[in-house]
């Protein structure tokens, strides 16, 4: 299904149960990570991933841990983060399916608001649980993972890239009780059509995002050259990207060619030139 | 226009909401306790979200009318500002809302009787004088037609004729005001930069020449109109775009019925710029050299005060020196 889409996809997926996942494996063209670790993990050529928490609020923030410290240096780039998973509604029929705006955590009574950037996606409440709910009191999705999932992945990428989507399975006509676990796939591959263009939505934004913050190649040539402190490296990323927005990258290709040994000294050089080019 | 209306609970049944709301009816609502839960949070992003920005409607506490920050006016009575909106619907890259704020969302306050309160209480200990300027943390007109600020607020300053309202706006919504008989105690001021620096800094602002047809429209009603020319960003292209724009505006409009003309240098808190040049690396603007001077950022520029007397000097051969102040 994901077959056409030819550009990156840095979004992380994150899912309670491999029964959600199965579905998503599928539908994105997933494959399982040889690795081993805690938590089972699939991925695909177009930077897509996804991993299976386990269930509650404490797995999916575990997950996400792992999952955003795993990534925090891999090239410095931001990624989405999405978690997908069943939910129960009083009165919804099962297998319709919303993205939260806002998540109300029950036992904290503390709520979130994903801000939505994204068009063509049904929205709803959602409320996250302890302990499975029957009586779904408030006109919600019930689940159990989105309020942790939402406050930990927010650690990680700005909150417009952080997104939760819940597709019902049970509501009082038909309680939790009695799910037919192997109609769960089911329930996520008829979203496929929301959930494809929640990735690709997502994916867009993240690469306008990427794209402002990526720094000129010259930033990392010259970090490899020379020995920077903490605070030189960002003094060198600053002047980097000063010299991207003012369309001089040529021109400190010449400055990382230079055999500067002393940091602080092309630090000067770089800001002096800069200064005395642009200053009207 | 708005990609979700989050409601704070307390004003979910003032009629203004309600009518408001049904209006948009086809907007997702949320309901949220405090404004401040949605707009305040951490880990936004100004830029993403203006992309697609929300309406939250809220109820202003605490102080609702402020004493307006020292050479803002444009005479020595006491000056003071009010906000009955945050944000702007407008994009205009150099604007220090960007690093005001950590949401892009539009927060509208309702309870307009509450400031209607505070500015009849200010106006009063300024024995029915003083100024007081709307369209500091917004643009007051831009979202004139959803929050009906002038059907509420030009009444309160007619019963005032000594106190005066500016209304600060790049906007053309001006038939709300065009539909009102004149009150003599109002200025529109409208906001101008060279046509270069709208080009390249101000999205989905009407163009010059639309703007300027507002204003002719309001000074033929026979309102009080004033012109703003701010930010003064001074650069290599010289004085020419500044002509051109003074020989437009100046030859369209009465020049002797102008209430006021005013120019400011791009100027910001350092603060405000650090978070800007976070969301903005790549913007030519913010990578120019800067210089600090008590608290506040401006750009580095080694001609600017002989530049800002040409300027001047320009300006002064189209109104009289009584008409112009310069913006602190």
């Amino acid at each position: 299904m994901i077959e056409d889409v030819k550009y990156s996809m840095p979004v992380n997926i994150v899912v309670a149960h491999g029964l959600e996942a199965k579905a998503l494996v599928k539908m994105l063209e997933l494959e399982r990570h040889p690795t081993s670790t805690e938590f089972v993990e699939y991925s695909n050529s177009n930077k897509l991933r996804l991993l299976v928490s386990g269930i509650g609020k404490e797995s999916v923030a575990a997950a996400v841990t792992y999952l955003g410290e795993q990534q925090a240096f891999d090239d410095g780039e931001n990624r989405a983060w999405l978690n997908i998973g069943i939910a129960g509604h009083r009165d919804a029929p099962l297998g319709s399916a919303w993205l939260g705006n806002k998540i109300i955590d029950q036992s904290s009574g503390a709520s979130a608001y994903p801000p939505q950037l994204i068009e063509g996606v049904e929205v709803g409440s959602v409320v996250t649980v302890d302990k499975p709910e029957n009586l779904y009191p408030l006109d919600a999705a019930y689940e159990m993972e989105a309020s942790a999932f939402y406050a930990e992945a927010t650690k990680y990428s700005t909150a417009e890239l952080v997104q939760v989507f819940k597709v019902i399975s049970d509501n009082l006509e038909y309680p939790i009780s009695e799910i037919d676990l192997q109609s769960v796939p089911n329930l996520i591959t008829a979203q496929a059509p929301q959930i494809l263009t929640l990735i690709e939505r997502m994916s867009e934004i993240l690469e306008q995002y990427n794209s402002s913050q990526r720094l000129p190649s010259h930033y990392h040539e010259i970090c490899s050259k020379i020995r920077l402190t903490v605070n030189q490296k960002l003094q060198l990323r600053r002047l980097c990207q000063r010299y991207k927005a003012l369309g001089l990258e040529e021109e400190l290709g010449r400055f990382a060619e230079l055999k500067a040994s002393d940091a602080r000294k092309l630090i000067r050089l770089l800001a002096e030139h800069i200064d005395g080019v642009s200053e009207a | 226009m708005f990609s979700t209306i989050y409601i704070e609970e307390e004003v979910l049944e003032s009629e203004r909401v309600k009518n408001l709301l049904g209006r948009f009816a086809q907007v997702p609502q949320v309901i949220c306790d405090r404004y401040g839960e949605v707009f305040n949070r951490k880990s936004q992003n100004f830029r993403l979200q203006k992309t697609a920005p929300a309406l939250i409607l809220a109820k202003k506490y605490g102080r609702k009318v402020l004493t307006a920050p020292s050479g803002y006016g444009y005479n020595d009575s006491k000056s003071y500002y009010f906000s009955h909106m945050l944000n702007c619907v407008y994009d205009c890259r150099y604007c220090f809302l960007q690093g005001m704020y950590s949401s892009a969302n539009y927060v509208l306050f309702i309870n307009f009787e509450d400031f209607e309160e505070a500015i009849e209480e200010k106006i009063e200990e300024n024995n029915g004088g003083g100024v007081y300027y709307s369209g500091y943390d917004c643009d007051s007109l831009a979202l004139e037609p959803v929050s009906n600020f002038c059907s509420h607020f030009l009444p309160v300053f007619r019963r005032y004729p000594d106190a005066e309202l500016e209304i600060r706006t790049k906007s053309t919504q001006v038939r709300c005001l065009l539909d009102t008989e004149v009150v003599s105690n109002c200025v529109i001021a409208m906001s101008f930069t060279t046509n270069e620096a709208a080009v390249q800094w101000e999205h989905k602002v009407p163009s010059i020449e639309k703007r300027l047809e507002a204003l002719h429209k309001l000074q033929l009603a026979g309102w009080n109109v004033a012109i703003r020319f701010e930010p003064l960003i001074l650069g290599a292209e010289g004085l020419a775009p500044y002509e051109t724009l003074f020989s437009k505006i100046f030859s369209k409009l009465d020049v002797q019925r102008l209430h006021s003309v005013s120019s400011g240098l791009f100027r910001m808190p350092v603060d405000f710029h650090k978070r800007i040049v976070k969301l903005y690396p790549d913007e030519e603007l913010y990578a120019r050299p800067t210089e600090t001077e008590n608290g506040m950022i401006g750009l580095k520029t080694a001609k600017e005060s002989s530049q800002l007397l040409a300027i001047e000097k320009l300006l002064l051969k189209h109104i009289s020196a009584e008409q112009y102040y310069r913006c602190a």
